[in-house]
């Protein structure tokens, strides 16, 4: 049995989908499962039959967040990245500033410091309301 | 060569310098100059990849056949390895190579420290396998503490001659060989003027004693490498801030020509100073290799990342500064003792020595080894915690003679860029109603502070780096050149310079960086990147417009002075008839195109020279019945030089100030004293600021142009850290009135200063421990 | 990670039965186990998965309320009717982990999971909870570990929830190859006086099935507060929830409960025994505070703790009875 996260990287030569510590504290292998984002590292592939697992390659209808995350800086080094995509899109769209600090609570950016990331979730969120 | 009278300095402060250009290089620009891309904020040219995933770091690479290798790792912090079989493992299913790493007889001197290695088909079998190598240890004594390696007859983490690691970005001075007396070595000293004669002539003297943790990298890709042979010529893929550097290492260590080694980093997930050469780890990936005769791929996991492949030493620093009642600082004072593992180059004195103006300075650093990971360059080496030291003392001697810090630190400051820095940064926080918000309405148990801290830096780039620009006949470019990105910006900070100097939009640019096949690129430390690599970029870019405007002069049949270039194209002195377009003029270029490959002038000598200056304040809460501490805001006004891109520039500085603020409250890392094993080597207890806890950043930068390089670019990842920390715990004190003269601050740090009980240690070498406090 | 069977089944009693044959083990959002397992603390051979065992993730407030032990933390958190009637379960769900986490643990793994003390966590220190000789903490790094009961072995229980359910004065309902039983939550976790080797009382081939919560008295009010050096992800310094019923502005009943103070949740019944019959005041809530630490027994490193404790009581206790 292997982690869905290494089925993922080393299987399915999805590689987008990062491992920063293994042990769920950092987030750089987060992934939806079912839209739920969670640690890929802390999930047997086994328990993802019939389950729908959406990795940052798969990941469609976030064209206005990744477009805000490349407009405003909200990559430094990138390796968090796509980690910090998955668990910004389930957030909801009105979420404030404090809605998106907790929501990324479970991942560690390294270098941006995280003001760059705000900034993204912050303008991806516009259009997405005025579309409401 | 030839002089050319330039304007330099910074907004208020220009003066007409004369400086000596070279052949070849292009003059700096002016500060009467528009630019059409250079400073704004323009996205990074792999943003795409990295949200899109596509971006491949050296860990996502993956090779046709490739195997996977682990360490084995000893697991107490002082062993003689009395014999190692590795029988067992080799027999084990799926075990294509192993390889012993320690002989019998060799000593280990930390927990963690590398003992064999093994590669399999799959990451699983290769664990299993190393479980299987069968190592007979015999125990020695250790010491993991600072204050008893320090002791008479404590055990010696080095019993013969001492062995440490040096890197590119080290400290000044880390490399010179000094006296050794037990675990401690040095002292480095400097000593200008006459200290007893200063602190004679002062009106006030203070003194303290003030200790800083060890505090890991934590870059998110962790170490390593993927080694490819193709007969007997070696590529790897590589999670470093030097393919040079690397490739000198796997050189020299393996006996393979220069030639016959490239090493590649495309995407890198941080360094901070940590990944200068190939390591242990790069080494063994190579030979497993070459045993298999099969790719190998060999990255660390987290907890190999905490104990064996870098961190920022810690400190035990005794300051003593003495002033005048008028505010002129007379004597300053600095013993230091610097606990970087097995590893050396420990000192904290720059600040001290370099940041304000004082006739009398004394230093001595003493590193002190212990059985512990060994320390590396770590984001400005030795600067956190020194400026950490001397900013404490800055504000305790201003309170001594009844003086405003920022009153006192201006009158002392020999930087007008930085007096100026902190005027702006004083007015941005509110630093004059810093008192009247102590105290917080409906709230008795938050205090709030303010606290500033200066930051220095010393390096202007220079020469080595090599770089090639072609332009093409369709009018688009490409500039090749060695440099690595490790997510600061570089890539896109090379097309914006070649953009600005061919008057090209940014799409029309290709930027191939991070081969060592390409020409020689700096290694990034030091915050030397930008200003060693963006001048030679610039040189080429230059020179390769020339060449068209050498071509357009052979076609007009005029000599190449008289056509002149710019953004539209290219005209004739003289003749507004004569013009071509860009697209025009490389139209006729032959099918190779042009090309220029120009190396990085000397530093300009007769330049607008000054150490980069910054300055930080801190704004914190204090809850002063848990001894809880936010940050609510920083202020980081910064001298970047002329900045290549804000966007970037500015994300350099965040960056800086998130790892400040986490190095003040968070960061450390734990050794149980007992086993001298590390306890908390996870990002769970390991604890790294997180998104809840950033604070408000606004960052400014002054534009100075200094002309040093051609860009007047200067390097930011380093000073952008140096003073937070310091800033930070003079804002903490601010709030509850009381000094805590160790980091991280922490609730009972807090609270014990509230008490009153923290120690106030006036002798040098008082008892310390590293890691946890009591 | 050792190579390991993942073997789903279909109903908890069926994960109990297989989950207690020898080199097996149960598991639910498996967050814990599978951090266990990296570390080598466990190394089964079979992990039994009750993670897709339908009917086991309801939410029922009630009141009584009866939550299933599969409903992930992430639920109770976002649950506007649970929030409303037992609000310091809804915040101690809601303040743990990552919201990642916070979408994989369930509620049972998180009563059952184990504790984060560092040496237990690495297989290099053979402690008393591993079945070893010693406790390293009691003389070692013990900043984050207990401050009660730290005779045998200092670690401090990880459960947010069980605070808050040990204030609701909750049941926990179980399934098992013995048959069902009902075990008071007080009754649920075992202290290592007991047995250091485990924290609760599920015997082999048990499974908790949910989680009762009785209808709060009338007039009572509940809170869970937490102090944690960071916001984001971190484990709480100390923690409290507290429970009391006011009525005719007399204390009728209160319930005080500790974590992160101690090898299992601790109900501070000094403090409770103040506030019983009292009328709130602020003099009171500062002697039921510092009731609530009396018999500390700090370690070296971890006397602020105590300090801690006693201010976070005070300040959940000046929240309620305001």
């Amino acid at each position: 049995m292997k982690r869905l996260l290494d089925v993922l990287r080393e299987d399915c030569a999805l590689t987008g989908t990062k491992e920063g510590c293994g042990e769920g504290e950092c987030g750089a292998c987060t992934v939806l499962i079912d839209g739920q984002a969670v640690n890929s590292c802390l999930v047997p592939f086994a328990q993802v039959a019939g389950s729908s697992v959406t990795t940052i390659e798969g990941l469609t209808g976030a064209e206005a967040l990744q477009s805000a995350f490349i407009r405003e800086g909200g990559a430094q080094c990138g390796i968090c990245t796509p980690g910090m995509i998955l668990a910004a899109v389930a957030l909801p769209k009105d979420a404030d500033l404090q809605d998106i600090r907790r929501g990324l609570a479970g991942n560690i950016c390294r270098c941006t410091g995280y003001e760059g990331i705000y900034r993204s979730l912050r303008a991806a969120a516009i259009p997405a309301r005025a579309a409401d | 060569m030839g002089k050319d009278k330039l304007r330099l300095g910074f907004n208020g402060h220009f003066e007409e310098k004369e400086v000596e250009i070279a052949a070849g290089d292009p003059t700096p620009w002016d500060p009467s100059q528009t630019f059409s891309i250079l400073g704004a904020r323009t996205p990074r040219l792999d943003a795409r990849a990295k949200a899109t995933g596509a971006a491949r770091y050296s860990i996502d690479v993956r090779l046709p056949g490739m195997l996977y290798a682990r360490i084995l790792r000893s697991h107490d912090p002082a062993t003689v390895v009395r014999s190692l079989d590795l029988t067992a493992a080799r027999k084990m299913p799926g075990i294509r190579a192993v390889l012993a790493i320690a002989k019998p007889g060799d000593a280990l001197r930390f927990a963690g420290q590398e003992v064999a290695a093994v590669a399999a088909d799959t990451p699983e079998r290769a664990l299993d396998a190393i479980s299987a190598i069968r190592v007979e240890y015999g125990a020695r004594p250790f010491v993991v503490e600072i204050d008893k390696a320090r002791a008479d007859g404590a055990p010696l983490v080095f019993e013969g001659k001492v062995e440490t690691k040096t890197s590119a970005g080290d400290a000044p001075g880390a490399k010179k060989a000094l006296p050794r007396k037990g675990n401690v070595q040095g002292p480095r000293a400097s000593d200008k003027g006459n200290v007893a004669e200063g602190f004679g002539k002062a009106d006030a003297v203070v003194e303290g004693t003030y200790s800083t943790q060890v505090q890991t990298h934590s870059a998110l890709e962790t170490h390593g490498v993927v080694a490819r042979w193709e007969g007997d010529e070696l590529t790897v893929w590589a999670s470093t801030q030097g393919i040079f550097s690397v490739r000198e290492e796997l050189s020299q260590t393996l006996g393979v020509p220069l030639s016959k080694v490239n090493v590649i980093t495309e995407y890198m997930g941080g360094g901070f100073g940590a990944k200068f050469g190939a390591g242990v780890e790069g080494v063994t990936a190579a030979k497993l290799a070459k045993e298999a005769g099969a790719p190998v791929k060999l990255f660390l996991d987290r907890k190999e990342e905490h104990l064996a492949v870098g961190n920022r030493p810690s400190s035990v620093q005794w300051v003593k500064a003495g002033a005048t009642k008028d505010g002129k600082l007379t004597a300053l004072q600095l013993i230091v003792h610097g606990g970087g593992g097995t590893n050396g180059g420990t000192g904290t004195s720059g600040p001290l020595k370099n940041v304000y103006a004082c006739d009398n300075v004394k230093t001595e650093e003493f590193d002190v080894f212990t059985n512990s990971g060994p320390s590396a360059a770590f984001r400005a080496p030795g600067h956190p915690q020194g400026a950490f030291a001397l900013e404490a003392t800055m504000d305790e001697l201003a309170a001594r003679i009844g003086m405003d810090p920022l009153e006192f630190r201006l009158k002392n400051d020999p930087s007008e860029v930085r007096r100026e820095e902190f005027r702006i940064g004083a007015e941005k926080i509110g630093w004059a109603g810093r008192d009247a918000r102590r105290r917080v309405p409906d709230n008795p148990a938050l205090r709030r502070g303010v606290g500033m801290g200066a930051a220095i830096w010393y390096n202007t780039g220079g020469t080595g780096p090599k770089a090639t620009v072609t332009i093409h006949r369709d009018g688009s470019a490409e500039v090749v050149h060695g440099v690595q990105d490790l997510g600061t910006g570089a890539r896109t900070m090379v097309g914006i310079v070649a953009a600005e100097e061919l008057g090209l939009p940014l799409e029309k640019i290709a930027v191939r960086i991070g081969d060592t096949r390409m020409p020689y690129g700096p290694g990034s430390g030091g915050s030397t990147t930008t200003p060693s690599t963006a001048p030679t970029i610039r040189a080429a870019a230059w020179q390769a417009k020339k060449k068209v405007a050498a071509s357009v002069a052979s076609a007009w049949g005029v000599p190449e002075e008289a056509v002149v270039a710019s953004a539209a194209g290219f005209s004739m002195n003289g003749d507004a008839g004569k013009r071509l377009s860009w697209k025009e003029a490389c139209g006729r270029l032959p099918e190779e195109g042009v090309s220029a490959t120009a190396s990085r002038a000397e530093n300009h000598p007769d330049a607008w020279k000054r150490f980069t200056a910054g300055a930080q304040f801190a704004d914190v809460e204090v809850d002063v019945e848990t001894g809880l501490v936010r940050v609510r805001k920083v202020v980081a006004v910064h001298d970047c030089g002329l900045v290549v891109n804000a966007l970037t520039a500015e994300s350099q500085v965040h960056g800086g100030v998130i790892q400040g603020i986490s190095y003040a409250l968070y960061e450390n890392r734990i050794l149980d004293r007992a086993t001298g094993r590390m306890v908390n080597p996870n990002v769970e207890q390991y604890k790294i600021v997180g998104a809840m806890d950033v604070p408000e950043i606004d960052v400014t930068f002054l534009p100075v142009w200094d002309a040093v390089n051609n860009t007047h670019s200067v390097g930011i990842g380093e000073p952008a850290t140096v003073p937070t920390a310091a800033a930070v715990a003079n804002a903490v004190s601010h709030a509850i009135g009381a000094r805590i003269r160790s980091l991280p601050i922490t609730p009972e740090s807090v609270l014990a200063a509230l008490d009153g009980k923290a120690r106030v240690a006036a002798m040098p070498g008082r008892e310390t421990r590293e890691g946890g406090r009591a | 990670m050792k190579t390991f069977t993942l073997l789903p089944v279909r109903s908890l009693l069926e994960g109990g039965r297989e989950s207690a044959k020898p080199g097996s083990i149960l598991k639910a959002g498996g967050v814990d186990l599978l951090d266990r397992m990296k570390e080598g603390l466990e190394t089964p051979d079979r992990v039994v998965s009750i993670a897709h065992v339908p009917g086991h993730d309801g939410i029922e407030v009630g009141p009584p309320a009866r939550i299933g032990a599969l409903a992930t933390l992430a639920r109770l958190d976002s649950h506007a009717e649970l929030r409303r009637v037992y609000p310091a379960l809804a915040d101690a769900a809601g303040g743990a982990a990552t919201p990642q986490i916070r979408n994989m643990a369930t509620l049972g793994g998180n009563l059952a999971q184990r504790p984060r003390c560092w040496y237990f966590r690495q297989a290099e220190f053979d402690c008393t909870k591993k079945g070893g000789a010693q406790c390293f903490a009691l003389n070692g790094e013990n900043r984050f570990h207990a401050i009660f009961d730290t005779d045998v072995c200092c670690c401090i229980h990880p459960s947010a929830t069980a605070v808050a359910l040990l204030a609701y004065a909750a049941r926990v309902d179980t399934v098992g190859t013995r048959g069902k039983r009902s075990i008071s939550i007080e009754d649920f976790f075992v202290a290592p006086r007991e047995d250091p080797t485990r924290e609760n009382q599920l015997a082999a081939g048990e499974v908790i099935e949910a989680v009762v919560l009785p209808a709060p008295a009338p007039g009572s009010r509940s809170v869970y507060k937490k102090l944690k050096e960071k916001e984001s992800f971190d484990w709480p310094l100390v923690e409290t929830a507290v429970s009391v019923s006011v009525s005719r502005g007399t204390i009728q009943d209160a319930r005080v409960v500790l974590g992160s103070v101690s090898p299992v949740p601790r109900r501070a019944r000094g403090a409770e025994k103040i506030l019983a019959g009292a009328r709130p005041s602020a003099e009171l809530i500062a002697r039921a505070a510092e009731a609530a630490v009396a018999g500390a027994t700090p370690l070296s490193q971890n006397a602020h703790k105590v300090r801690l404790a006693r201010v976070m009581v005070e300040r959940a206790l000046r929240e309620i009875l305001a």
